[in-house]
């Protein structure tokens, strides 16, 4: 059948008609679906596919038991619990769940909270645990949401706040390990990016699927063994208490490894309620931010310069007049230190007599002088090869690099350089004295001191960090004298102190403090810098305390403190005692 | 259905004699006019598109049961990550010196080492 419109119809208008509006359809079509098909793709998509932050999860911070990792800063899960008043209906069960359940991380105004009718969001009990936030959400009230975040929590309570650090609200990490290692702590977000139903929930349906793994940060083991740090806290603060002093730190290191063990200031924090401190200088670690002048603790450092270059023996004699003339400026020995006459260098290491230091520094010029020569000595062992004066690249935030003054520099004269032979006129940090120290005693070897053991991997399982080369500062029978020179100045005034069969050193420092550039008699700060061990050192400890107008002294103060950590650590390495 | 011999066809090749060559076509006898080919090929696509629309449905349920999965799984992650929490304070310094077991310990008056 052949069907056939005659021209001019109404069949035939009516044709053209539907033909033309279908062709205005097509039209339209096409450019809906072609021409405009990229923004209208667009728009679908921003409806339907939804991009989702996969969270990162901090890496935890492990300490050492032993040989054991053990958890000191890990995350917890924890709700807000919130309402919604306009929908909220019986607001008495709610305020009594809440306070039940929540307990002190309830809002104290519940009541008026609920009240705000014209308000959709109260907080009602921050900080709230899973298990209690599941005994609330099983009340089944009307009006009531949680809000997941996730917190910092410190199973060991204040230990080692300072070398932690904390997370502030932002999530970011603040001084100590947090801050430092933050970047390495955070990990990195993940992306999910897919088509959601109404509910958000992600469906495979669509090509531009993406699912980006979160990477979750690194688990840092610190070397900080956890007993030794507990046992240093107390001791520092039984010490601090006995001799009335405001301010304390110690560090306890491995001198064959430069791993700190221990690091404890006060006064300290609670990194969990980093909010309620009132001086934020409490955050800072003063062992590594507070560089200050390390007096006689110095003399060994210039001693091991002196026996290196050949100059000095500890069995070298000079005339102790009680004082050294230098450049016509009068530099004392301590009041009433004694000793006047010929003496041995080891005797001026005994008292800890400036003169005796003074006089290694001239040897190491023409004899009599502090030559250009002598500076230039000094400042290449105390600057390049002890390290002094500049940063450790300890991983913890606010470390301070200290100063010590080139002989280039117009104030690096005879006098300074003086000065610096027994500790004064240059500004270190404990944890620099600490590493230099720890060269002496460990043959000539510096270890660059870090607190961070390695790493607890995915599978829970801990993979040490290599240790960087050491690095030579003096030769191992150089270093060997010092540390003999050092043993022998405890053994004469601090021996009956020690647990018999072991080999302990260790030397005395007490700083005069300078306030508006001019040295104080009326605050002084007393430090110990000692060694401990059988025929191997184990350990070096550094104590010192201090206190605003008050004067304390190295023998007096610092050293019980020593004395009290050493003894324990000789217990707790087991280690045995010689013959 | 029957179909019958209806055309011969004789190829070069075939008048040179070879073998497996289809020497017969057959034409059906059941003649299908332009609208039922329209209908047969509506009805094809309709039937593709309930499969798609089953298989998709399907990939959707395995999307819910998967995100049901993935929500057990976090949830006992918390659970563990609370009791791991748990145990660290259990096991935490202060915890265990103020324990009645470290209350009873004396401290040795000496030490003796076996060499």
């Amino acid at each position: 059948m052949k069907l056939e419109l005659q021209k001019g119809s109404r069949s035939r208008v009516l044709a053209g008609l539907v033909i033309g509006i279908i062709a205005v359809f097509i039209a339209r079509l096409f450019y809906l679906q072609v021409i405009q098909n990229g923004y209208y793709v667009a728009q679908a998509n921003s409806e339907q596919i939804k991009r989702l932050t996969i969270p990162a999860k901090r890496g935890l911070i492990y300490a050492m038991d032993r040989s054991t990792p053990v958890q000191l800063v890990m995350n917890q899960t924890v709700y807000t619990v919130f309402a919604d008043p306009t929908t909220t209906q019986d607001d008495n069960k709610i305020i009594s769940v809440i306070e039940q359940v929540a307990g002190g991380n309830a809002r104290p105004n519940l009541q008026a909270l609920l009240a705000l009718k014209d308000s959709r969001y109260q907080i009602l009990a921050t900080k709230v645990t899973r298990a209690q936030a599941d005994k609330i959400k099983a009340e089944g009230l009307k009006g009531i949401g949680f809000q997941e975040e996730t917190q910092r929590v410190y199973p060991e309570g204040t230990l080692a706040a300072q070398i932690l650090g904390f997370v502030d609200y932002a999530g970011v990490g603040q001084y100590g390990v947090e801050g430092e290692l933050n970047s390495r702590l955070t990990g990195k977000d993940g992306l999910l990016q897919s088509v959601t139903d109404v509910s958000d929930v992600p469906l495979t349906i669509g090509s531009n699927n993406i699912n980006k793994p979160a990477v979750n940060g690194d688990n840092i083991v610190l070397s900080i063994d956890r007993n030794v740090q507990a046992h240093v806290e107390q001791a520092l603060a039984d010490g601090l208490k006995k001799i009335g002093a405001t301010n304390g730190s110690v560090i306890v290191m491995n001198p064959q490894t430069g791993q700190v063990m221990a690091m404890a200031n006060l006064p300290s924090y609670d990194p969990a309620n980093f909010n309620q401190v009132q001086d934020a200088a409490d955050f800072n670690n003063p062992t590594i931010s507070a560089p200050y002048e390390p007096g006689s603790d110095m003399k060994t450092l210039t001693m091991a310069v002196g026996v290196d270059k050949g100059v000095v023996t500890p069995a070298s004699t000079y005339d102790n007049l009680g004082y050294m003339d230098v450049d016509g400026i009068h530099v004392l020995n301590g009041v009433g230190l004694g000793h006047l006459g010929t003496i041995t260098l080891q005797t001026a290491m005994n008292f800890s007599l400036n003169s005796g230091f003074i006089t290694v520094a001239e040897r190491l010029g023409d004899g009599s002088n502090i030559t250009l020569q002598a500076r230039n000595t000094m400042y290449d062992y105390f600057y390049n090869k002890f390290k002094l004066g500049q940063l450790t690249g300890i991983q913890l935030s606010g470390e301070a690099a200290g100063t010590v003054i080139p002989p280039t520099d117009p104030q690096g004269n005879a006098v300074r350089y003086s000065n610096m032979a027994f500790g004064q006129g240059l500004d270190v940090t404990m944890l620099q004295m600490s590493a230099a120290f720890s060269s002496i005693v460990d043959g000539g070897q510096y270890h660059t001191p870090t607190v961070v053991a390695g790493v607890v991997d995915a599978s829970g399982k801990y993979v040490a960090q290599a240790l960087p080369p050491a690095q030579t500062t003096v030769s191992k029978a150089t270093a060997d004298q010092v540390r003999e020179m050092t043993h022998v100045a405890r053994g004469t005034l601090f021996s009956y102190k020690d647990k018999p069969g072991y080999e302990i050193g260790g030397k005395t420092g007490t700083s005069q403090t300078l306030i508006n550039g001019n040295y104080n008699n009326n605050q002084t700060v007393g430090t110990y810098l000692g060694y401990g061990g059988d025929s191997t050192p184990r350990y070096v400890i550094m104590v010192q305390v201090s206190g605003k107008d008050k004067t304390f002294e190295g023998g007096r103060d610092a050293e019980p403190i020593f004395t009290d950590i050493s003894n324990w650590m000789l217990n707790y390495l087991n280690v045995q005692p010689k013959g | 259905m029957s179909y019958q011999n209806t055309t011969q066809f004789s190829s070069r090749r075939q008048q040179n004699w070879s073998r497996n060559q289809n020497t017969v076509a057959f034409i059906s006898s059941v003649k299908l006019g332009p609208v039922a080919h329209t209908v047969l090929v509506a009805l094809m696509i309709t039937v593709l598109g309930l499969i798609y629309l089953t298989q998709a449905t399907r990939a959707t349920s395995y999307d819910y049961a998967a995100q049901k999965l993935d929500s057990q799984i976090a949830d006992l992650n918390t659970k563990q990550s609370d009791l791991a929490i748990e145990n660290a304070r259990l096991t935490a310094l202060q915890t265990v010196k103020n324990s009645t077991v470290a209350a009873a310990m004396t401290t040795p008056s000496d030490t003796q080492y076996v060499r």
